[in-house]
């Protein structure tokens, strides 16, 4: 189809715009970790007018921030790095793994009641976190949880209604005569599950892994619930550390200079996952 | 190799409310070592159903079922040591052909693991395995032509390659009995027709036992050794293909088996005539009379002037030529008759030209009345 010179220059405009708007905090983030103390501070009380460019970027800085946090000298940051890593990395298997067994159950094994059992599971969706969170925070406290990075850690391993969902349509899409052509192969259940299932639930599986990356790695509210000591916190957490203790900020520039370097895993992880999401939209495409 | 023994086999689905619907019923069936068995029928009659109990992917309501004299009623698929070939061919996507060739083999090796097989010493006995199953894959690929796709995905072959990699598939295990349901239907015509030939002649080679489903009569009678044909969840006859054509057990049998189908006109038998909707045909034979069924094929019938002695009178409707032979749809007082014609004795019909019709009496054959109304001794 052929645009109208106008019709063209209209919708590069609205796009513009529109990668503007996304993109311009985190261009004002980068901007900010490279001022000085002082510029800085202006920066965030609006007193410092919007620059686009740092005149003169302090590169320092990073290197600074990452000094500064927690209470031990590089230390602090090694810990948050650490135990961010352990928790999404974990989180992440244990929501694959849990989320695409479940999956794999409701959508090929008959068992009795498992139509009700699945509505009751999509039910949990519509509970909102909040409503949970002090009766979850009571059975942790009984588990000895407490201050630990279990509580994190081990519900993902009981799945996620949302991506037991996903998995319960994709698998479900399966030919039948697959899973019985490895039954007669020799494989079992679990083994169709691993060796048959996970390799086709890929694009599932990169969205699932993706989405809960990003959720965990940027997850605020559970580590600072369950989470006490410095040393047991993680990056979003570590953070916050760099509020003063009347809750304004002192080091701006440092702060967002970790903010900065918090999101580079998950920007790489997107774009590096980014082509399984196309290829996974367009096999659903042509499935004939 | 193995024989196969079904003694009243059935299979009994629970439908909604305590229903119950029997899919099959009360199978017998004694398939020998190296038989190539074919289940015959429409669509519906339980020829997939039986096939699936025999390998084990649906449980057997009734009955036992034996291989090599063994019951293996609650053995596993995987335990029976049978091979399947499926419809769609059901090839794993995200594997290669030599890896889907070889999927039956891996997951049978002793040493599963390459890790667990080195740290326990036996890494040696692992390559052993390896290498046999290389060789393996190699060989059956060598047998199918398959060499030069060894490494492509199911995705970028065609379906003809397709469904020999999956015959691939079943032949690298070495199974005890090969199960085959409508593994052609999926092909073009001329395609299955070359494929056909190809798979009788590895029956051939491999002197397997196999039980191969089809809806399609002419594929049954060029692949079966024995020919089972089934209807509403019951065997109708179960003998050779040329016993089936020749000596149908019933009515069923006899529309089913043959292309065109055998003429049936119901009617009754009275001294020494066959009559339908007052019209009469002289049919020497020694049944009593009686109401039943004439059968003949369309290659038994006869053209005739109008009116002549002992014919039918009847208008062409359709002439079909298919170069040696010709086709011809007549309407008559019996109904729709088809008669299957040498092409240079029918060159002058035309459609909507009266004419009349004789059948062979001496190759005619005689049913109870009923769908499937029993062969009656002419």
């Amino acid at each position: 189809m052929k645009r109208s010179p106008l019709a063209n220059a209209i919708l590069w405009f609205v796009l513009i715009m529109g990668t503007a708007a996304f993109v311009f905090p985190l261009w004002w983030m980068t901007v900010v970790s490279l001022e000085t103390p002082e510029r800085a501070g202006a920066a965030i009380t609006g007193s410092g007018g919007v620059v686009l460019v740092p005149p003169s970027p302090q590169f320092h800085n990073y290197l600074d921030a990452i000094r500064e946090t927690g209470s031990k000298p590089w230390m602090g940051f090694v810990d948050a790095l650490a135990n961010s890593i352990v928790v999404t990395v974990l989180v992440v298997l244990g929501t694959v793994i849990s989320s695409s067994l479940v999956g794999y159950a409701f959508a090929r094994l008959r068992f009795r009641g498992s139509r009700a059992l699945f509505l009751v599971m999509l039910g949990t969706m519509m509970l909102p976190g909040q409503v949970t969170m002090i009766p979850l925070f009571l059975v942790f406290r009984q588990f000895g949880w407490i201050d630990t990075l279990m509580p994190l850690v081990v519900p993902a391993f009981f799945g996620n209604a949302f991506f037991i969902f996903m998995y319960r349509q994709f698998i479900a899409q399966i030919p039948e005569s697959l899973v019985e052509a490895a039954r007669v192969d020799g494989l079992g259940h679990l083994a169709i599950w691993w060796r048959i299932v996970l390799p086709l639930c890929r694009p599932v599986t990169a969205i699932c892994a993706v989405f809960t990356f990003i959720g965990t790695w940027n997850d605020f509210l559970a580590p600072l619930i369950y989470l006490h000591s410095d040393e047991k916190s993680t990056l979003a957490v570590a953070l916050n550390g760099f509020k003063n203790q009347y809750g304004g900020l002192d080091d701006v520039h440092l702060l967002m200079a970790l903010s900065v370097l918090t999101m580079i895993p998950c920007i790489v992880l997107f774009i590096a996952a980014q082509k399984t999401f196309v290829e996974g939209l367009a096999r659903g495409a042509v499935k004939g | 190799m193995a024989n196969v023994k079904l003694h009243k086999v059935g299979k009994v689905y629970e439908g909604p409310g305590g229903s119950q619907v029997r899919a099959v019923e009360a199978v017998d069936l004694a398939i020998a070592d190296g038989e190539f068995c074919v289940l015959v029928g429409p669509s519906g009659c339980g020829k997939s159903t039986t096939l699936r109990m025999i390998a084990g992917l649906e449980e057997i309501s009734e009955g036992t079922l034996e291989i090599d004299g063994a019951r293996v009623n609650d053995l596993p698929a995987k335990d029976r040591d049978i091979a399947f070939v499926f419809q769609n061919y059901a090839l794993y996507p995200h594997l290669t052909v030599a890896q889907n060739i070889a999927f039956g083999l891996e997951t049978r090796r002793a040493h599963r693991s390459a890790l667990v097989a080195a740290l326990s010493g036996a890494g040696a006995a692992r390559a052993e395995e390896s290498a046999k199953i290389d060789a393996r894959v190699a060989e059956v690929s060598r047998t199918l032509g398959l060499d030069a796709l060894l490494a492509r995905f199911p995705r970028e072959l065609s379906g003809g390659q397709r469904q020999r990699v999956a015959v691939g598939r079943a032949i690298a295990r070495d199974p005890k009995v090969f199960l085959f349901d409508e593994p052609l239907s999926n092909l073009d015509a001329r395609l299955r027709i070359e494929t056909r030939t190809e798979l009788r002649m590895l029956h051939r080679r491999l002197r397997a036992t196999i039980v191969y489903v089809t809806h399609d009569q002419e594929e049954a009678m060029t692949l079966a050794d024995r020919l089972v044909v089934m209807h509403k969840g019951k065997v109708q006859q179960n003998a050779g293909p040329q016993e089936c054509y020749e000596r149908p057990a019933n009515r069923f049998v006899a529309g089913f088996i043959g292309t065109p189908p055998m003429n049936i006109v119901d009617g009754r038998l009275a001294n020494g005539a066959f009559g339908a909707n007052g019209v009469h045909a002289p049919m020497p034979t020694r049944v009593s009379d009686r109401a039943c069924a004439l059968g003949f094929r369309p290659d038994r019938v006869r053209l005739a002037a109008p009116n002549s002695a002992g014919s039918v009178a009847a208008t062409i409707a359709a002439v079909e030529r298919l170069g040696d032979r010709t086709d011809i749809a007549l309407d008559s007082a019996w109904g729709r008759i088809v008669a299957r014609i040498d092409a240079d004795l029918a060159t002058g019909a035309r459609e909507g030209d009266a004419v009349g019709f004789t059948f062979d009496a001496a190759h005619a054959h005689l049913f109870e009345a009923g769908e499937c109304g029993a062969r009656i001794s002419v």
